[in-house]
């Protein structure tokens, strides 16, 4: 049901005939958990979101599976243990741009922006705040954020013989090159 | 008496140490090269698209986590983050293609909009496209 939200979101903004869009399907985004034990990434390069900048709505929406890491064996463990991705294939962000008059698309430039919006991961939604750049390109727009979660908030269970290994909290970054639709 | 505790001792050291071993080597295992593995399914862009498209839930069951070959005329080239590069191959729904990244950057020059190519990797599902991961180049304008 909630997949058929988000699709139906993203079919909107990317349908409807007012503003200005911008779309990728190969955005990137990576986490980084960082201990003295282990330092875990995880890249995906296969984010698809759209973003309306006449209104300031983003939308981002990735596989779990798309996210890639160094040792075969984090991945899977990643997959199966933590973020059980057959049960819950895919996240999501949907938000708003709050400041959105700072921008100005006739100028090449970065901005400061701020994100606000609800981040779902396993099918838990939660609100989040976020810092971000976003900047005005010959033809198109490019958007970069790192943003600090934490797996706990996301009912991730992590067991007590790893636990030295995997961080409280996890820094993610954000980099979408988007171009019209 | 002393001879057997000795073998023992022996046999638990080396027991413990193969188990070592062999769990220091699971740990770091790399992904595979899929340019040598055979793969599970072989097919076009429009036929791996359009089975999302059409059952996603059964789709997933067939292709997720296994590798696929899918041939096809490539839509765009893109360069990643990390050197990885994104190929997008064009289907029947204008919507919609099959991406696929490859790790790293050795992408032949060859390799353009318009080139017909084939591409094994691994599958992850479905978000607006059909998503491919941990790509090799298996056919295409340098291997005919």
């Amino acid at each position: 049901m909630k997949r058929l939200i988000i699709l139906s979101l993203l079919t909107m903004l990317v349908l409807s005939a007012s503003g200005q869009k911008y779309m990728t399907k190969t955005g990137f985004i990576s986490f980084f958990s960082h201990t003295p034990m282990e330092d875990i990434k995880g890249d995906n390069n296969q984010v698809a979101s759209v973003i309306d900048i006449s209104t300031g709505e983003m939308v981002f929406q990735v596989l779990i599976k798309s996210f890639h890491f160094e040792k075969t064996l984090l991945e899977e463990h990643f997959n199966e243990n933590y973020m059980e991705s057959d049960k819950f294939p895919k996240a999501s962000f949907k938000g708003k741009i709050t400041n959105l008059s700072v921008i100005d698309l006739k100028k090449n430039g970065s901005y400061e922006v701020q994100v606000e919006g609800d981040l779902t991961i396993r099918d838990v939604v939660k609100k989040i705040s976020v810092k971000g750049i976003l900047e005005v390109v010959t033809g198109g727009i490019n958007a970069n954020a790192k943003f600090v979660i934490a797996p706990e908030d996301f009912n991730i269970e992590i067991p007590s013989v790893v636990r030295e290994n995997i961080a409280k909290t996890v820094e993610v970054t954000v980099a979408m090159k988007y171009s019209p639709v | 008496m002393k001879k057997n505790l000795k073998i023992a001792l022996i046999t638990i050291a080396l027991i413990v140490l193969a188990g070592a071993a062999a769990g220091f080597y699971m740990y770091n295992l790399k992904p595979k090269d899929l340019g040598k593995v055979k793969p599970d399914f072989v097919v076009t862009a429009s036929e791996l698209q359009s089975s999302f498209e059409e059952n996603e839930t059964a789709a997933a069951v067939k292709y997720v986590n296994k590798i696929v070959e899918v041939s096809g005329e490539v839509g765009s080239v893109q360069p990643g983050e990390n050197n990885s590069v994104n190929i997008s191959l064009k289907t029947n729904s204008s919507f919609s293609s099959v991406i696929c990244t490859l790790p790293s950057g050795a992408v032949s020059g060859n390799i353009k909009e318009g080139s017909q190519i084939s591409i094994r990797g691994e599958c992850s599902g479905y978000l607006m496209d059909v998503l491919l991961n941990n790509c090799v180049v298996a056919g295409g304008p340098d291997k005919p």
